[in-house]
């Protein structure tokens, strides 16, 4: 079956003071696509993201979400976003994780009513499925950075969105705890379908676990990881000519096996 | 001495406890919600403002705790609209209406042949003296705004946690964020009879942030805030008739005693 495009952006050009960051952009992401974005620091990815969500004005261009121009969608229920700051909330914020995570069922259609025990219900199933069952009382701000991360993946898939927008959702985190943080993302794309755009550092991650690959450094360059060349060719635009990502073929190993338990 | 328990039996008295429970009640679950947005300030710059429209109550000759409430009403919807259109920051915008406010009502009080008993008792509080009328300007007020934070109680924790996130989720932020506005407001018009103009920001505060250092949930944390500001309101009440004592001074330093308490014992567990 043909998969529909969800995103498609065209010519999208975007300034910040003044600044031009993101010069003509045009990609589009198909249904339940694992996109990783990548470019250096600075380059423009979270701009280009949060203009694709409509929440930076553009200089020129068009953005649509499933078919609809940005401007005019009003379904944010299909959509979550996980922004790059999340995790810098108040440390002392008086809320525990699961009580962050029911915020997540808050739609337009329930504002002025309480969460039903349906909504409830499935703040403890997706409690469950990120491995953080157990955390669902503590306060959040005692959480260690990788357990943060996935408690805001959490509040943002118990909207059981379509696309699921993470913005650098692994920064300072150990490298065993991103593993199995891609590992969970991994499922949630292959089990449910869930169309995931990640902002990442990580380009092993981005090689061994994405379809696709969007390189930004103003200029953006979009590139299928099976394709060898373009994919480098992509790299080399947004990192300079002189770079070199060196691929093993053991890189990926034992990367896609089941999940462990946390 | 007064025996404490007699003194239940008298309506001034009742109307005290009942006045004062219910304001400290609204103030513990409105202020968290401040404390967290980190506007602490809007207590004091609306209490303030209030200020202009006692004076105008007492000019007119029109119940001071009803002109109060429509200038601290007009005065957050002000302070929200100068945020928005850029021509202040938050806490600039505070002080500019605070200055409106208490400027206005200084002119106003010298142009009603100056300062006087009724004034003071607006200033600093006068639990004793709460009639039915106030009663039921407190209680209705009160109910009001338990119904609109029981009702956007999910979304008011949204937008007070992180905005961004809640304008994706479809939340009205901007909406939610005058109405709360309004309601801190009304709190503090509510709760000027407890402990007066110039305390009634601790009073919006300081049982949140005693709360808030036992880290709990929010739920809890709630809860806790309105148990500190019940039984600073309490104490205060019958300190001030057995002891003859002002009120409004020892409910605030009831809540400076929690807060200090709860502070060490946190130091040391």
């Amino acid at each position: 079956m043909e998969k529909k495009p969800v995103i498609e952006v065209e010519g999208v050009s975007v300034s910040r003071s003044g600044t031009r960051v993101i010069e003509g952009a045009n990609f589009t992401v198909l249904q339940g696509e694992f996109v990783g974005v990548v470019g250096p620091n600075g380059g423009g990815k979270t701009t280009l993201i949060k203009a694709t969500l409509g929440l930076l004005p553009r200089d020129s261009g068009a953005v649509r979400l499933f078919g609809q121009p940005v401007e005019q969608f009003n379904n944010w229920k299909r959509i979550a976003y996980v922004g790059q700051d999340a995790v810098n909330f108040d440390q002392t914020f008086p809320l525990s994780v699961r009580e962050l995570v029911s915020l997540g069922r808050i739609q337009k259609e329930n504002l002025g009513h309480r969460l039903t025990g349906d909504d409830w219900r499935r703040v403890d199933e997706i409690l469950g499925f990120m491995g953080i069952r157990d955390l669902a009382e503590k306060r959040i701000g005692q959480l260690s950075g990788g357990q943060k991360q996935r408690v805001f993946v959490a509040k943002a898939m118990v909207r059981e969105p379509d696309i699921l927008f993470l913005d650098e959702p692994v920064a300072g985190v150990d490298a065993e705890t991103q593993e199995r943080f891609y590992m969970k993302l991994s499922n949630l794309n292959a089990q449910r379908g869930t169309t995931i755009i990640d902002v990442s550092h990580d380009l092993s991650a981005v090689f061994c676990r994405m379809s696709r690959v969007i390189c930004v450094n103003r200029e953006v360059n979009v590139a299928d990881i099976g394709d060898e060349m373009g994919f480098t060719k992509a790299l080399k635009k947004a990192y300079g000519e002189h770079f070199h990502f060196v691929f093993h073929e053991h890189m990926c190993e034992g990367l896609f096996e089941d999940d462990r338990p946390d | 001495m007064t025996d404490p328990i007699s003194l239940l039996g008298y309506r001034f008295f009742q109307y005290a406890l009942l006045g004062g429970s219910v304001a400290a009640l609204v103030c513990a679950l409105i202020g968290l919600f401040v404390i967290l947005r980190k506007e602490s300030m809007i207590g004091d710059g609306v209490a303030h403002i209030s200020f202009g429209g006692i004076a105008l109550g007492l000019f007119l000759g029109v119940n001071p705790l009803l002109t109060a409430l429509v200038v601290a009403i007009l005065g957050v919807l002000a302070i929200g609209y100068m945020r928005r259109h850029g021509l202040a920051q938050s806490d600039s915008a505070i002080a500019v209406m605070l200055a409106v406010g208490f400027s206005t009502g200084l002119i106003l009080i010298s142009l009603a042949g100056g300062f006087n008993v009724d004034l003071f008792s607006f200033l600093f509080g006068s639990i004793l003296t709460i009639s039915t009328f106030d009663l039921t300007v407190i209680a209705g007020l009160s109910l009001v705004s338990l119904i609109v934070v029981g009702v956007f109680y999910k979304e008011l924790l949204s937008i007070t946690f992180d905005e961004e996130a809640s304008r994706l989720m479809g939340v009205p932020v901007g909406l939610l964020s005058n109405v709360f506005n309004v309601l801190v407001a009304v709190t503090i018009v509510l709760s000027i009879k407890v402990v007066g103009m110039i305390l009634v920001a601790a009073l919006l505060v300081l049982p949140g942030l005693t709360a808030l250092q036992l880290g709990m949930s929010f739920r809890d944390s709630v809860v806790a805030a309105i148990l500190f500001g019940i039984v600073s309101v309490v104490v205060g009440v019958f300190a001030s008739a057995v002891f003859n004592v002002a009120a409004s001074g020892v409910i605030i330093f009831t809540l400076v005693a929690f807060f200090l308490g709860v502070a060490a014992w946190r130091r040391v567990a």
